[in-house]
């Protein structure tokens, strides 16, 4: 553990190290959000109310997406690199170490650009969520799990190419994961609405965390917890039998 | 003498020109050889077009059946040309374009005897010209199925070449973007902003007429619209012809500007060194 918090730490240093750098990519990555938020402002002006959802609805919609994302894409940053770095070889130093394998891919790189996600998602919501101390608590516990949950998505995914080897299905299931998160479950008709509660789980990431911020209820958040926990064994139980299999991808033996 | 002189540029043009083509046509090839990323790029196309237009007709049928004049089938046919122009150019390219000015690349480049631009601007062209073959007839079918036949087929049968014009605009007027790597040297992130203009301004996410009037006034006259809003106006049944020769007029200036930052750019790599 004391191991792996060295790495995280070094991560952010080595990411902090150039103070202008960081503070631009941050800052353009809030544009980008901002930009989101000036959407949704534009929509619900002209359409008022869609399913139950607001401007409102909205805005802590992206404030659990930005601050989930932020973290699962800016501080375990290689979580979504996993299937790259399988075909590449790129297991090959880490599997050295004399660390657990998979927690250390994921704490050892940081991405400025997504810990501006990350800031703007907690300033949102300070900002715009009404952050009472209930609100904030619950706040708090869904986006960690969102977070949890996105990342095991994202580790399975990329996991996947220890069985089938360079495939385009990791980058096409990150960007569908983060896109269709970024809109609430309840605006889709049903076909699309089941599969957001399953093969691509979005919904458990985005639209069940603000009802529960909204009007919490035991039973969703005992289903939240459970969604993420299983989708975190599943992340773990698959890269470690992918890992069995992989024997080494050095660059060399491609050729 | 004269005749020798008047000749050169002649012959330089036509070397460039030769050269152009050749650099799309490689591409283009090497684009359609790569069908594992085309199916990527479609099937996230699919992906996109289907969330986005599924929220605007639920907002049209929430809104009484239209929006700012456009109908629940309008804007399905509006997101997909929208959304077909957009993604079929590189998302990345003002980054990679800088990298490879401030990477020393082009310096590499400037030694061939041809045009930097117009190389670069040939063959970033040939892959997006790829990956909107293959886009158009998804896009077609996608909205037929998720929304109805178009409707207006005359103003479609006008998007087609709108589409064209929207992606050359879009790759040249990434490079005059991009160039500026010759001076700031590091572009980095700043393509995000493009990006983003062309969602807003440009008319990918929601229809200019969405818009606040005062807004979509700006958004008129700035050449973002040129990329995704004047195609996606067409397929979305507005016969307005009109929308071709605004999107002509701004591929005219991009390219001016672009060959105007790439001549001093490279004048200054000349001078100070790549």
């Amino acid at each position: 553990m004391r191991a792996l918090l060295a790495t995280a730490r070094g991560a952010l240093q080595e990411a902090g190290a150039n103070r202008a750098a960081l503070s631009w990519q941050m800052a353009v990555m809030v544009v980008n959000d901002v930009v989101w938020i000036v959407f949704w402002a534009l929509f619900f002006d002209r359409v008022g109310e869609l399913n139950g959802w607001d401007l409102q609805g909205l805005i802590l919609l992206n404030a659990v997406l930005t601050t989930a994302g932020g973290i699962t894409l800016g501080l375990l940053a290689d979580a979504r690199r996993i299937g790259a770095l399988v075909v590449e070889g790129g297991l090959d130093p880490v599997l050295a170490l004399p660390v657990p394998t998979l927690p250390h891919l994921l704490v050892r790189r940081v991405m400025p650009t997504n810990l501006g996600d990350l800031a703007f998602g907690v300033t949102l919501f300070a900002v715009a969520g009404d952050p009472t101390p209930g609100r904030t608590a619950v706040f708090v516990l869904v986006t960690l799990t969102a977070t949890v949950l996105l990342t095991a998505f994202l580790v399975l995914i990329g996991s996947l190419a220890f069985f089938v080897g360079r495939s385009e299905t990791g980058e096409i299931g990150f960007h569908a994961m983060l896109l269709l998160a970024a809109y609430p479950a309840d605006l889709f008709g049903g076909g699309a609405r089941l599969l957001l509660y399953t093969v691509i789980p979005a919904a458990f990431v985005t639209t069940v965390p603000v009802r529960l911020v909204n009007d919490f209820d035991l039973a969703d958040a005992a289903l939240l917890l459970t969604v993420s926990g299983v989708a975190a064994l599943a992340a773990l139980a698959t890269f470690q039998r992918g890992l069995r299999r992989y024997t080494s991808g050095a660059v060399w033996t491609q050729a | 003498m004269s005749a020798v002189v008047a000749t050169v540029p002649a012959d330089s043009r036509w070397r460039d020109l030769r050269a152009m083509a050749a650099a799309l046509r490689t591409s283009a090839g090497q684009a359609w050889a790569e069908r594992g990323s085309l199916a990527v790029a479609l099937l996230f196309y699919v992906v996109v077009v289907s969330a986005l237009s599924g929220v605007w007709r639920a907002a049209a049928t929430n809104g009484g059946g239209s929006i700012a004049g456009y109908s629940a089938i309008a804007l399905t046919w509006y997101i997909a040309t929208s959304e077909a122009a957009v993604m079929s150019v590189s998302q990345r390219l003002i980054e990679d374009t800088g990298r490879d000015v401030a990477d020393g690349e082009v310096a590499i480049e400037m030694l061939r005897p041809t045009s930097v631009l117009g190389l670069r601007v040939a063959a970033e062209l040939g892959r997006s010209l790829v990956r909107l073959t293959g886009i158009i007839p998804v896009g077609l079918v996608l909205a037929v199925v998720v929304a109805g036949a178009p409707p207006r087929p005359a103003a479609l049968v006008l998007a087609v070449p709108s589409l064209l014009l929207a992606v050359t605009t879009n790759v040249t007027a990434q490079h005059a973007f991009a160039g500026t790597a010759f001076w700031i040297r590091h572009v980095g992130a700043a393509w995000f902003l493009y990006l983003k203009l062309v969602f807003v301004l440009g008319g990918m996410l929601l229809p200019l007429e969405v818009l606040p009037d005062g807004v979509a006034a700006v958004a008129r006259l700035l050449p973002f619209q040129a990329m995704a809003y004047a195609p996606a106006r067409l397929a979305a049944g507005h016969l307005e012809p009109w929308l071709l020769l605004g999107q002509v007029a701004w591929l005219a200036v991009a390219v001016l500007v672009a060959r105007a930052v790439f001549r001093a750019g490279e004048r200054r790599l000349q001078e100070t060194g790549g």
